[in-house]
């Protein structure tokens, strides 16, 4: 099954090089997870930061599920948590870091996993593109040398086997002339082919989940279609489940399917996108949502702003952590709200969530009905795209 | 049928580039260039401002040679025979002219050719600071290395401590201290005195390892701590090095393959100009270990005011720190692709 897809991946293309006996055995482990089961389940994560005496609460108890295949995206604004969630996935947060709750993998807890176990899932069962392909990519060695090193990492290969399957990667991410940019180096190829490469560089060993953090936010917006495009269809190519992190909602929009939206730390809402725009819950996510600018919307009227700042991470509100700003804030918040699947597959964090009975949103803040937020998320997407917050 | 409507790649010969023009293109060579270009203006600058300073100081050559006691008309007379009676330009300017044409001319004092002197001193002073460069940085580069994989660990706590004494101690201190050490108390080395290399290697070497250490020491505490931090700051802040933990390569391969690869660009600076500094602090150690370098010379051609020899060490030491950062700029190039294949 295995080989068959490498052979469709990579098309008429597509040359033998024997390197798909030589890896079977090694991935006989890594059998499907049983359909409906999920592929990963997050718990109460929690991650701590200690500096300079100061603890800071960058993940506060957040708790998702994903089963194998799905497109997900993680929206939430710069410091809700969802960068350093997704690198607490990996173990890649720096000795500071303190991590506790439960992340199970296809039912393997990674909490704890020794450097060694570590070093086999990353890159292996769960690989990571980065934001900034300038950054992300070593200036000082050459593309080819940076896609074989993850190649060996996972795979028993000889030189030639190694340098073959590095250009097949290449090629899988269609970047022009993939021979020749095999030994040219990072600053020799555009933002968008250096994140095609960084795409490459993730699909070395084969991962059954891709998380992709910000993977498109440094690029121009034709570029972050045509990567985005790239990542929904190697997905479908290859069965693997991607995280898409992002604080674009209209991205989100137009390629997830699922949508968890942060905020402080943990888990404020979780939807299936359709359910998210159409019945949204949580006043956070419309708060967003209203602040998308959409076409329908009066020519230089004001977007609505929400007010306040995000909270201070090593000092939380008591209770809900968006209560401050909350137009919907009663006593009731300052307990703090469960995280609970209310609606079928509606999971929210909200004592007062949106259009039910507990709403208590005053008319006038509810200025965006929520037909019409969806209609907006997707219109910004297509023609406004990148210009959201 | 244009050359320009030639569909171009990156990388490709431009093929409006003349012949001549991808000759003297190429970077490193014009690097080098250019670099021999500036050494002139530097050169002269150096050359004149000594000379100035030696006119400053009181007395000169026929007085030191002839001793307090000499009548001003022994050394009116030995000054004309030394061509100390002309005027300060014109002193300077021919001995310009000589040196431009190879000739560094004789000492005042012992009448002896410059270029022989250098002969005898030159190798001293290298194989000093070869010595102390080669071992500071055999020695500096792994237990940085090893302090840097565990930050904070019991290698990188000893390292700390061990580099932070040696940088709190000037390195003649320390070679009184190595001479007390292993001359005085322990017997195994002598304490000062040089051997030729032409009289056995370890008998030479027995005459070279406490000077080296003296000057290498230090060096190897400043670079073990240099390069230290820089390789944590890249483990810590650069996303390229979480790009390859994410890939699932190993910490050490992580360590030695991007981070130490980055990190060099960094030591290699400081090592370069570390050069230029050093060559003055071997004037002290020569000192101390009595050894015939062009430190020493250099030295004794102050007390003597014997400004040809003078001028020929300041000469020396000059081209020995443009060479250096030469070198280093060159280093650049080979290790940085950026710069390699850089524009201009």
């Amino acid at each position: 099954m295995r080989a068959d897809r490498t052979t469709y991946a990579t098309g008429d293309a597509y040359v033998s090089t024997g390197m798909i006996d030589s890896r079977a055995p090694a991935e006989a482990h890594r059998t499907p997870a049983a359909p409906g089961e999920p592929l990963l389940t997050v718990e109460d994560l929690r991650v701590q930061f200690t500096r300079g005496g100061r603890r800071i609460n960058a993940v506060n108890g957040l708790s998702y599920e994903m089963v194998p295949g799905k497109l997900m995206a993680i929206i939430g604004e710069s410091g809700s948590g969802k960068s350093v969630s997704s690198r607490a996935l990996m173990g890649l947060l720096p000795g500071t870091a303190t991590i506790t709750g439960s992340i199970r993998f296809d039912g393997r807890e990674l909490i704890g996993l020794d450097e060694k176990e570590l070093r086999k899932l990353r890159g292996g069962d769960i690989a990571m593109v980065f934001q900034d392909p300038a950054r992300s990519l070593n200036p000082t060695m050459k593309i080819g040398a940076q896609i074989s090193e993850a190649v060996r990492a996972h795979a028993d290969l000889d030189k030639k086997g190694v340098q073959a399957r590095a250009v097949e990667l290449l090629r899988l991410v269609r970047l022009p002339a993939p021979e020749r940019r095999f030994h040219e180096y990072p600053h020799q190829l555009s933002g968008g082919m250096r994140q095609r490469v960084m795409i490459a560089i993730a699909l070395a060993g084969e991962p059954r989940l891709l998380i992709a953090d910000e993977a498109t936010t440094a690029l121009d917006v034709t570029t972050q279609a045509q990567i985005m495009e790239l990542l929904v269809e190697l997905r479908e190519r290859l069965g693997m489940a991607v995280i898409m992190i992002s604080h674009d909602l209209g991205l989100a929009a137009s390629y997830a399917e699922d949508v968890v939206v942060m905020y402080a730390g943990r888990a404020v809402e979780h939807a299936p996108v359709r359910t998210l725009f159409s019945n949204v819950r949580m006043p956070y996510t419309r708060a967003l949502l209203g602040a998308i600018p959409a076409l329908e919307r009066e020519p230089h009227s004001m977007l609505p702003v929400t007010p306040g700042q995000p909270p201070d991470m090593s000092a939380l509100p008591q209770g809900c952590p968006f209560r401050p700003r909350c137009p919907n804030a009663t006593d009731k918040c300052l307990e703090h709200p469960p995280f609970l699947e209310h609606e079928p597959d509606h999971w929210y964090a909200c004592w007062h969530p949106a259009g039910t009975e507990l709403d208590t949103a005053p008319e006038v803040t509810a200025a965006v009905a929520p037909a019409t937020a969806a209609e907006a998320a997707h219109h910004s997407t297509a023609h406004d795209q990148g210009a959201a917050q | 049928m244009t050359t320009a409507a030639l569909p171009r790649v990156p990388g490709d010969r431009d093929p409006r580039v003349s012949p001549l023009r991808r000759v003297t293109g190429s970077p490193a060579l014009r690097l080098v260039g250019k670099r021999l270009l500036m050494a002139i203006p530097i050169m002269l600058g150096v050359t004149i401002l000594t000379f100035w300073v030696l006119s400053l100081i009181p007395g000169n050559a026929a007085q030191q040679l002839l001793g307090a006691e000499a009548s001003p008309e022994d050394v009116a007379q030995l000054e004309e025979q030394l061509g100390l009676n002309e005027s300060g330009v014109s002193r300077y300017l021919s001995w310009l002219g000589n040196a431009l044409h190879g000739d560094l001319g004789n000492s005042l004092v012992s009448r002896q050719p410059v270029s022989e002197i250098l002969a005898d001193r030159l190798p001293v002073t290298g194989e000093l600071v070869l010595l102390a460069f080669v071992v500071s940085l055999l020695l500096a580069i792994p237990v940085a290395l090893l302090a840097a994989h565990k930050p904070n660990g019991l290698m990188d706590r000893i390292s700390m401590m061990i580099s932070t004494l040696g940088l709190s101690v000037a390195n003649y201190v320390l070679a009184l201290l190595l001479v007390l050490v292993f001359a005085v108390t322990l017997g195994w080395l002598p304490a000062i005195g040089y051997v030729p290399l032409s009289d056995g290697l370890w008998a030479n070497l027995k005459t070279m390892i406490l000077p080296s250490a003296a000057i290498g020491l230090p060096l190897f505490c400043f670079y073990t701590r240099f390069l230290r931090g820089d390789l944590v700051d890249q483990l810590q802040q650069e996303e390229y090095v979480t790009t390859a933990r994410a890939k699932g390569v190993g910490s050490w391969q992580v360590l030695l393959r991007h981070a130490f690869r980055n990190s060099s660009f960094g030591l290699i600076t400081v090592v370069g100009l570390n050069l230029g500094a050093l060559i003055g602090g071997t004037v002290i150690i020569e000192q101390i270990f009595a050894l015939p370098g062009v430190g020493q010379m250099l030295l004794q051609a102050i007390n003597t005011r014997d400004f040809v020899v003078v001028q020929a060490a300041v000469v020396i030491f000059a081209l020995v720190a443009v060479l250096a950062n030469l070198v280093v700029d060159l280093m650049y190039a080979v290790l940085d692709p950026r710069i390699r294949y850089g524009s201009r």
